[in-house]
């Protein structure tokens, strides 16, 4: 399939939102509009859209971690806080959780969810860009950033906030959208979220455009070796990657040293 | 896909799902909060690790735990009969190191659960619901109870006569395939469950 009008950036100011070129300034908030008309139904749609096996992407994700009792864990673009409610219990009482994201409406639908699950105390939850990180140098264990980055505007930016505010020994998890490994898988894939999921998107959450945005930003996503080569420009180091589902997903992991 | 995941969110759910309905559950969690069991199986290439707070979280990861068990499935299968026990200790079929603590309170946790089903059922069915179901939920309460309790009685004896190598981590395997087998029943359980619900909706329907 070919990509349905995609254009490039012209000039340093623009940027990708999903296919479409738009101002930088402009995308960050497009982006927040997405996630505010998503929020109430977004973990219904995660479960729709990936048929249920982001939760093992996740749980690949936090058995990666290496996490310990007593750590900080970061969950960056956490959302509606599926990572952030088991680091809570995986750091206990003297850990630390953050959740963070950019976006309001998500950060209540996640702090209502983990407040409903009885998890209190060792979570704070924290309205914050991944680009500029509000936190100390040095501070956290692990972060983890899940279908997060390809949001962010200037991701090289947010890594480099990312390095900054990881312990020394700390490390980076980035689960992300990625490229399929076998032709075959892609052009299923494509039908899979150019078609069907702005279609569910409309059918569940009657809101296709924000579902046809989250696809296309899927597409614009830099592929595995891109995303490695990204992460060691920003000082990662023993950066490997392992891909889920056939590439369809992928988990990058790197290291502050 | 990742299968490890795949097995470890379902023996996860099951268990939680099963210590959710006895109230005894956060109690006997107490002493294991924050404390960590691994179970390596010989014939699975990365250990099952049991995180413990206010309910049990299942890793696949190969970190440190306060306690580990390392055993086959073979070793599992011979655990069928207690009396083997000492024996298997002494071939050293099976292993303990770490915090015995930590695996006594685990058998602990899911020795007597003490799970009401008719009270549970009836939460959600109403009372007359709850009679009828309640045979078949008395009937799958004796099976996991004698389970459990066999499963319990087997981490006693060991960290009781065996002091430097205790086994039970088959315990915990074999807990996990009784979960599994639980689940299925559970699952047929509901299913009579949806049945009889039906049957006065239907009936008031007429
Ligand atoms: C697809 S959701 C992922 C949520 C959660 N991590 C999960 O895996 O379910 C993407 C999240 O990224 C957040 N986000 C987008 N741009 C961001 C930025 N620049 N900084 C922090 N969070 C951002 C959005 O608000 C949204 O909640």
């Amino acid at each position: 399939m070919s990509d349905p009008g995609q254009s490039q950036p012209q000039s340093d100011d623009q940027t990708h939102f999903g296919f479409k070129t738009v101002g930088k300034q402009q995308k960050a908030t497009m982006v927040a509009e997405v996630f505010h008309s998503v929020a109430a139904k977004y973990d219904v749609m995660n479960d729709l859209m990936s048929m249920g096996i982001h939760r093992l992407w996740k749980r690949f994700t936090i058995d990666c971690s290496g996490v310990r009792p007593g750590q900080k864990v970061l969950d960056l673009a956490g959302g509606t806080g599926d990572l952030a409610a088991k680091f809570s219990r995986l750091v206990g009482k003297d850990g630390q959780v953050v959740l963070a994201d950019i976006n309001n409406a998500m950060l209540r639908v996640g702090r209502d969810k983990l407040r409903d699950k009885g998890i209190l105390g060792n979570v704070d939850y924290v309205q914050a860009n991944a680009e500029c990180l509000p936190f100390p140098d040095n501070h956290f264990d692990l972060i983890t950033i899940a279908f997060g980055l390809r949001n962010v505007t200037d991701k090289d930016a947010a890594l480099a906030s990312m390095l900054r505010v990881l312990k020394p020994g700390g490390r980076l998890l980035v689960l992300e959208f990625s490229k399929p490994e076998f032709d075959a898988l892609s052009k299923v894939y494509d039908l899979y979220s150019f078609h069907l999921l702005p279609k569910m998107g409309k059918l569940v959450a009657n809101d296709s455009e924000s579902y046809q945005y989250l696809a296309e930003s899927i597409r614009m996503h830099p592929d595995q070796e891109t995303l490695k080569a990204m992460m060691e420009n920003a000082g990662f180091e023993q950066v490997t990657y392992h891909n889920m589902t056939g590439g369809i997903v992928a988990l990058h992991r790197g290291f502050k040293f | 896909m990742p299968a490890p995941q795949l097995l470890t969110g379902g023996i996860e759910m099951a268990i939680n799902n099963l210590l959710s309905l006895d109230p005894d559950s956060p109690q006997r969690l107490l002493p294991l909060n924050g404390k960590r069991l691994q179970v390596k199986l010989h014939e699975l290439p990365w250990p099952l690790t049991f995180a413990f707070s206010q309910r049990v979280d299942v890793l696949a990861d190969e970190q440190q735990a306060d306690c580990t068990i390392v055993l086959s499935i073979a070793t599992l299968k011979k655990m069928q009969d207690i009396s083997q026990l000492s024996y298997l200790i002494q071939q050293q079929e099976l292993s303990l190191n770490g915090d015995m603590h930590t695996a006594q309170s685990f058998s602990n946790l899911v020795k007597d659960l003490n799970i009401d089903w008719e009270e549970q059922l009836s939460r959600y069915t109403g009372d007359v619901i709850a009679h009828q179901s309640f045979r078949t939920a008395r009937q799958l309460h004796h099976r996991l109870t004698a389970k459990l309790q066999r499963l319990g009685d087997i981490l006693k004896d060991v960290a009781m006569d065996e002091k430097q190598l205790a086994a039970h981590p088959l315990a915990v395997e074999d807990f996990s395939e009784q979960v599994n087998d639980l689940r299925s029943d559970v699952a047929r359980f509901e299913a009579r469950l949806l049945q009889l619900e039906q049957r006065p909706k239907q009936r008031k329907g007429k």
